[in-house]
């Protein structure tokens, strides 16, 4: 059999930008963990008094019931809701970029996997906090969920997608957290080499002793590799019971339809996926990681992001097909609402501008894909869009809830509610800085092994990118 | 033991597949166009008259059971089999040559030339038309995705999309096609050589000619993928959603395209199988083509049941009249117990999902010859049994109940009569024949791929121990 | 006696190869001399002992325990406190399907994790001679001999092969 002589140490010698020493691969990515970066702590207590002023709001909530809010009869279900299935699909993030792309071999995938992860975490801490506010005495919630009386022999109504919700959120959530985890053992490993101290004797602790021989790193990539493809499924299911807490109702108009689990599992990607985009804008302007995060991998994102957009678009045309296919009056004046009618129609546009037409057009420039800062405002773009997708979703319905409803009146979210939105981000922004002074945000390891496994070959006078694969 | 790459790599598991001189390539794939002649002619033949019987059979139920669409069912079911599994096989080169996948190469030509299956969709198609109601049945509009649309829109416009996809497909086939059909007219002899001179239109490999070739493939590749999400769409709502009154299902469409493609990946796998055994070409077709491929498979599956499970729980836990009759009509097939379409779905649930999904989630199985053409076989009998249960349950809805509310009744299950059979039979029939006449005009492996995938991936030695080196040019 | 180890650092993975190679010609014992490297390296680039593990067989036994209790807690407590709700059977199973399934895969994840730590040795609580330089891109080759027999002999490869630093335990 014919070989390809390849001589690994001689190997960097034909790559300019991407040929990066380990020690220089350390000191940059390991910045935010060695030495504070300036801008850290102002940013976190400007983010914590945020947090705070949100906290209070939300007891300020506590105390006096409900009745701060805009909800009212016959909306129930408002703004709370509302951002609790946002953050549930920034959520799909992480598990989309990081076990999608693990188990396709995409070799761009490598900076993001950590940062996705990470937004995956930290999204549904946050996602999980909204129905327990929304509940008004979250400390009832606690009944759905766990048998609270066992002398009656009362138990949780397994037949409710309330009770499924937090079951499917759990388990990812208690997933992704490990999954996170057993990537960051290596790293953490490098970061008890490079400290000393209390920090040392912390990272010691974590890193369990790691010494990056065979066998580890071997678990490292087959573990990596098996539990991307435990992790799959479970995202898949999370955003479809997630969906069924709508779907299986029949009585409200423009929730009971079949698609909805594949929708919102797409729309979660959609907003997820640009999430992550925001995100690496960030991580790159506030780290200064121009050698890892290139203009490429937000290339390679839009593209994708293209796809999945394309994709969401196709979803959104069937629900509204199908959901006008019955002709039933109350449908159908229901929908006549959402498109036509003001503040329906208004928002119906901006939605539909800000998560599809504005930004994939662009992104079909590769000028733009390129370009960090349009991708950065573009990404928000889709978010904004997102959340009013499932706002469109939520409101209208219950707003004309049935033909003999006396009262069809609007929702208004309250001042409180806005507040408790924006607490939201700040909490999950706060939550990513301060991870990010302890852990890093790249994988140190999973870009060294990038270089380990890529190469250039030389195919007659060109000089065409290669990557490694092992026989199985 | 410490791995020695001379010893342990003798097994075919754990050998890279062979790099092939260009030369042996054109030699040996030019060969499989004259591989087996006699065999292949008796073949034909006998596909040949089953699918004139097939034919006749058609013409003969269009002529006495016109007036009566509730016995079309079976005819609706083969259509869209043959749309499904022979439709969908072109996609599966698509997506990942889209995504420059190098183990793609090898499998590119048999899944395009799937496309000519087409034929057999356009033939069977025409009788449908016929029966199909109209937009306005007894001066009514019933419920269609045409809602005020002329009175023949779906009859007009889902012909026009079945032809767009078997064009769209042919000029993908055909436009992959020329760099061979070259070769064809350089190292061939007799009519092959005239065919080859013909069609390869004064191909002579310059840079500008590979450009546009690739630029099309990429085109007409995209459209491809679009078209038959949308021809899937006007399909399953017109043929079926569109005549079973309250069946309002957002997610059907949807169903239907993912069982596309999961019926294409089971039909290129299996005709992989087979081509790699009849024309002897494990040189070629290489156990990573097969791996690749039962892992796609295998993700299919998960998708179908996530699919079915989205709708299926939806109309479960909604119990409204509309809800019930969808799960008594297409799932129980009875309004107590299970009826024969019960079975039937059982039994598509065994075959498209449990049995396979058991089957394909161990990798030595997947990673084998003989395992993935195992689920692939299971599959596309599975599919078409849940075609059965979708379509002949649909069609067996009598016309005056097309404007209910919800079907009230479930109707008597139809059993196949004999011309059924004949025209399932023979439909296939007509599928494969242009198949096995068109491996006699060009190689079922493409030559220029195949070349390509030996300059851009070849074994390596790295340090004590060797992997593939797969270049990935922009 | 006790256990002693040596680490050799090399700047290069080649060198680094080569005493792999040396050791097992000099007939120390397999898996007695490991490599140690700051990234994953394709398996066998050192010629190293492949290390074999059973890794799969913890989701399964993970999942099917995640099943059994789910059937049980599902089934369990329905029966327990049977009310009906919405017009379904007490077992409605198609609900329940949806906790059983969820149950199966946390249980599967988190056997999937218990087994990555296990079979990764970790916690490893003596993790023995080691330097840091190795996450910085330097490649070590260990040794762990038995006594202090060999001890020249093992120095002795890894300086030959290009170790620039040798350290004992």
């Amino acid at each position: 059999m014919e070989y390809w002589s390849l001589n690994p140490t001689s190997l960097k010698v034909m790559q300019q930008k991407r040929n990066l020493s380990q020690i220089h691969t350390n000191k940059t990515l390991l910045n935010g963990q060695l030495n504070t970066p300036k801008w850290w702590a102002p940013t976190v207590l400007i983010l914590g008094i945020a947090v705070v002023i949100g906290l209070s709001a939300i007891g300020v909530m506590v105390n006096k019931g409900l009745g701060v809010t805009g909800l009212s009869r016959p909306v129930y279900w408002g703004l709370f809701i509302t951002t609790f299935v946002f953050w549930v699909g920034i959520s799909h993030a992480g598990i989309m970029i990081s076990a999608i792309l693990r188990l396709t071999q995409a070799e761009w995938r490598r900076p993001v996997t950590r940062a996705a992860e990470l937004l995956t975490v930290f999204s549904l801490l946050t996602a999980l906090a909204f129905p327990l506010i929304h509940a008004g005495r979250p400390w009832r919630i606690i009944y759905y969920i766990i048998p609270y009386d066992f002398a009656r022999g009362i138990y949780p109504n397994i037949r409710s997608p309330l009770i499924w919700d937090p079951v499917a959120i759990g388990t990812y959530l208690t997933g992704s957290t490990l999954f996170l985890y057993i990537a960051l053992i290596p790293d953490l490993g490098n970061l008890r080499d490079r400290t000393t101290g209390w920090q040392n004797a912390f990272y010691t602790i974590l890193a369990l002793g790691w010494r990056g021989n065979p066998r580890q790193w071997k678990m490292q990539t087959v573990g990596g590799i098996l539990l991307s493809a435990l992790m799959l499924p479970i995202f898949v299911s999370v955003h479809s019971i997630v969906s069924w807490d709508f779907a299986i109702i029949p009585s409200v108009e423009g929730w009971h339809s079949t698609i909805f689990a594949p929708y919102f599992v797409i729309g979660a990607v959609h907003s997820g996926v640009s999430a992550v985009v925001t995100m690496m804008a960030l991580m790159r302007w506030l780290w200064k990681w121009d050698d890892f995060i290139r203009p490429e991998h937000f290339d390679a994102l839009a593209r994708l992001l293209i796809v999945v957009a394309t994709a969401w678009l196709g979803f959104t045309f069937l629900e509204l097909l199908f959901a006008v296919y019955g002709l039933d009056a109350p449908e159908l004046a229901l929908r006549e609402m959402q498109l036509f009618q003001w503040p329906w129609n208004f928002l119906f546009i901006i939605f539909m501008l800000t998560a599809y037409i504005i930004p994939v057009t662009m992104w079909l420039f590769k000028k733009v894909r390129t370009n960090i800062a349009l991708m950065f405002w573009t990404s928000i773009l889709v978010n904004i869009g997102m959340w009013l997708e499932r706002f469109m979703i939520i409101v209208p319905g219950l707003a004309r809830k049935q033909p003999f409803v006396f009262t069809w009146e609007a929702y208004r979210p309250s001042g409180l509610e806005w507040l408790i939105l924006v607490w939201s981000f700040a909490w999950v922004t706060f939550l990513m800085l301060l991870f990010s002074r302890f852990f890093p945000l790249v994988p140190l390891f999973e870009q060294k092994e990038s270089q380990v496994f890529t190469d250039d070959v030389k195919i007659g006078r060109a000089s065409v990118p290669a990557i490694i694969r092992e026989i199985d | 033991m410490i791995k020695n790459p001379t010893v342990e790599m003798t097994d075919e598991k754990h050998l890279p597949q062979a790099n092939v001189p260009f030369d042996q390539i054109a030699k040996d794939l030019v060969r499989t166009t004259t591989h087996g002649g006699k065999t292949i002619r008796r073949v034909s033949i006998i596909l040949g008259v089953l699918s004139i019987v097939g034919i006749v059979a058609l013409i003969v139920k269009l002529i006495t059971q016109r007036d009566d669409s509730t016995q079309w069912g079976y005819v609706a079911a083969l259509v869209s089999f043959l749309l499904t599994v022979g439709g969908g096989a072109p996609m599966v080169a698509i997506a990942p040559v889209l995504a420059k996948a190098n183990w793609v190469r090898p499998i590119t030509r048999i899944s395009a030339i799937f496309s000519l299956t087409g034929i057999a969709t356009l033939i069977m198609t025409i009788p449908l038309l016929v029966v199909l109601p109209p937009l306005v049945v007894d001066g009514t509009r019933r419920r269609s995705i045409w809602f005020e649309g002329p009175n023949f829109s779906p009859h007009v416009w889902d012909y026009i999309g079945i032809l767009g996809l078997i064009i769209t497909g042919l000029a993908l086939f055909y436009t992959a096609a020329i760099p061979d059909f070259a070769v064809m007219r350089d190292h061939t002899t007799g009519w092959r050589k005239r065919v080859g001179r013909i069609l390869s239109r004064g191909w002579i490999g310059s840079n500008s000619q590979w450009r546009t070739l690739r630029m099309r493939i990429g085109m007409f590749g995209t459209f491809y993928f679009l078209i038959l999400i949308f021809v899937h769409f006007l399909f399953s709502s017109d043929f079926a959603m569109g005549i079973v009154p309250g069946w309002r299902d957002a997610i059907f469409p949807m169903y239907h395209s993912i069982t596309s493609l999961q019926g294409g990946l089971a039909a290129v796998i299996a005709s992989l199988w087979f081509i790699r055994r009849y024309f002897k070409l494990e040189k070629y077709i290489h156990i990573d083509q097969f791996w690749s491929l039962s892992r796609l498979l295998f993700a299919t599956t998960l998708l179908w049941i996530y699919f079915f499970y989205s709708a299926f729980i939806v109309f479960w836990y909604g119990r409204g009249g509309a809800d019930k009759a969808w799960i008594d009509l297409l799932v129980r097939g009875s309004k107590e117990g299970i009826g024969p379409m019960g079975w039937v779905f059982i039994f598509a649930g065994i075959f498209i999902f449990i049995a396979p999904w058991w089957w394909l989630i161990w990798n030595s199985v997947r990673r084998s010859i003989n395992g993935p053409i195992i689920a692939a076989s299971l599959i596309l009998i599975g599919i078409m049994l849940d075609r059965v249960r979708i379509f002949v349950t649909a069609w067996s809805v009598p016309t005056e109940h097309i404007h209910d509310k919800y079907l009230m009744i479930i109707p008597q299950t139809s059993l196949p009569s004999g011309l059924d059979i004949m025209i399932i039979i023979g439909g296939i029939c007509i599928g494969l024949l242009p198949i096995l006449v068109i491996s006699r005009v060009i190689p079922v492996v493409s030559i220029w791929e195949m070349q390509q995938f030996n300059l851009l991936s070849k074994p390596v030695k790295y340090m004590k121990t060797h992997g593939v080196l797969v270049a990935k040019p922009d | 006696m006790p256990k002693q180890s040596l680490l050799g650092l090399f700047e290069k993975a080649d060198p680094a190869a080569d005493a792999m190679d040396s050791f097992n010609e000099a007939g120390f014992k397999l898996g007695s001399f490991d490599v140690l490297t700051g990234t994953p390296y394709p398996e066998g680039a050192f010629g190293e002992h492949v290390p074999q593990h059973r890794l799969f067989r913890f989701p399964a036994f993970g999942a099917i325990i995640g099943f059994t209790l789910a059937i049980f807690l599902t089934a369990g407590t329905q029966i327990a406190y049977p009310l009906v709700t919405g017009g379904k059977p007490i077992l409605s199973i198609f609900a329940m399907l949806i906790i059983m399934y969820e149950m199966t895969m946390l249980s599967g994840v988190l056997a999937t994790v218990v087994g990555i730590i296990f079979e990764s040795r970790l916690p490893n609580l003596d993790p023995g001679v080691y330097d840091k330089r190795i996450t910085e891109g330097m490649i070590g080759v260990v040794i762990t001999l038995d006594d202090d027999s060999r001890k020249k002999d093992a120095e002795d490869i890894l300086k030959k092969s290009g170790a620039f630093e040798v350290k004992y335990s």
